[in-house]
């Protein structure tokens, strides 16, 4: 019986353990999203935001970005290869057109198609408020590519999905 | 009393192993029929307007477009973005044919098209394009807005979802 009991709670620590180890050492598929979740911070933007906090929001967008990323989004008018300087820039300038702006990512189909690559496949959300009052709020599919450089993710390739063609 | 019992076993059920069944199966049917065959939507937005208001609530069917090839004319469910963007768009044209606008007028393979369906004034002009294999040429009826704020063109046959229920 006190063998039993024993088994029993060999079996729930190494459950416990599986789960901690689960949920709580990232995996790779984890550290990518991370990415995504630092883009989104930093792009989030409130009325309030001071001058100092702008800066510091642009750099950080730039440090996820691979020294030269591949932007397709016609629509936007963006198309070719930019260097992480020209992104922060980019970032720093789109922001600045917002007074309120907020990035949300659903939906992650991730994909390793090759060691220290990430392909995926994911919806994004743009919601904000223009500083001239006008309100946005632009849905798209993107397909994006990250490379693991010096063991961190950065976005290579971002491409914006055109589901209807005119 | 009987009926009194009756009334309180619809509404208080007794947890029996039949019970228990019962429900779990319509859970699941409702699962599987709601989640994957008969999805419900809400409508944003008023490039379908006047067949389909904005804030109106619909199902899209999958079956009909699961077994047969959208026509001329349908209203079909596009997916957009991940599996819950969908836009509801009217097909005009399918592979092979030329679609063209003249003041407003739909014109396929040369031939201006009588649409019955569209209700408000247009004054669209597209130079002809042909729609490539294994797409359809999606338009929202209503077309009494600038052609840069309407969502249409060639989509790939694989991501119409389904047609609206009604």
């Amino acid at each position: 019986m006190v063998k039993i009991r024993y088994i029993l709670l060999a079996v729930l620590v190494v459950i416990i353990g599986i789960v901690v180890v689960f949920y709580f050492l990232p995996s790779e598929e984890k550290k990518v999203k991370k990415q995504f979740r630092l883009l989104s911070e930093g792009v989030l933007k409130s009325p309030e935001e001071n001058a100092f906090t702008m800066l510091q929001k642009m750099k950080n967008i730039g440090a996820l970005f691979d020294e030269h990323c591949e932007l397709k989004a016609p629509s936007q008018s963006l198309s070719g290869s930019y260097a992480r300087e020209e992104i922060s820039t980019y970032a720093g300038s789109t922001r600045a057109y917002f007074s309120q702006l907020d990035l949300k990512f659903y939906d992650f189909h991730i994909i390793f198609p090759e060691r220290a690559v990430a392909k995926v496949t994911l919806t994004a959300r743009l919601t904000g408020r223009s500083t001239a009052g006008e309100q946005a709020d632009e849905t798209r599919e993107l397909e994006c590519v990250l490379k693991k450089i010096e063991n961190k993710w950065l976005f290579s390739q971002i491409e914006v999905v055109e589901v209807l063609k005119k | 009393m009987a009926v009194n019992n009756k009334i309180r076993q619809f509404f208080f059920p007794s947890l029996t192993p039949k019970f228990l069944i019962r429900a779990s199966s319509i859970a699941l049917f409702a699962y599987l029929f709601f989640g994957y065959l008969c999805i419900p939507f809400t409508i944003q937005g008023i490039s379908m307007e006047p067949t389909y208001r904005n804030g109106g609530v619909n199902f899209c069917w999958r079956l009909h477009t699961l077994f047969s090839e959208p026509k001329r004319y349908d209203v079909v469910t596009v997916r957009f973005a991940g599996s819950k963007v969908m836009l509801l768009k009217r097909v005009v044209a399918r592979e092979g044919e030329q679609v063209e606008f003249r003041d407003g007028g739909l014109f396929i393979d040369g031939k201006e098209m009588k649409e019955r369906y569209v209700r408000y004034p247009c004054n669209w002009n597209l130079p002809p394009r042909r729609v490539e294999k294994d797409c359809v040429y999606v338009i929202g009826d209503n077309r009494n807005m600038p052609m840069e704020n309407h969502h249409f063109g060639q989509a790939s046959k694989s991501r119409i979802v389904g047609v609206p229920l009604w």
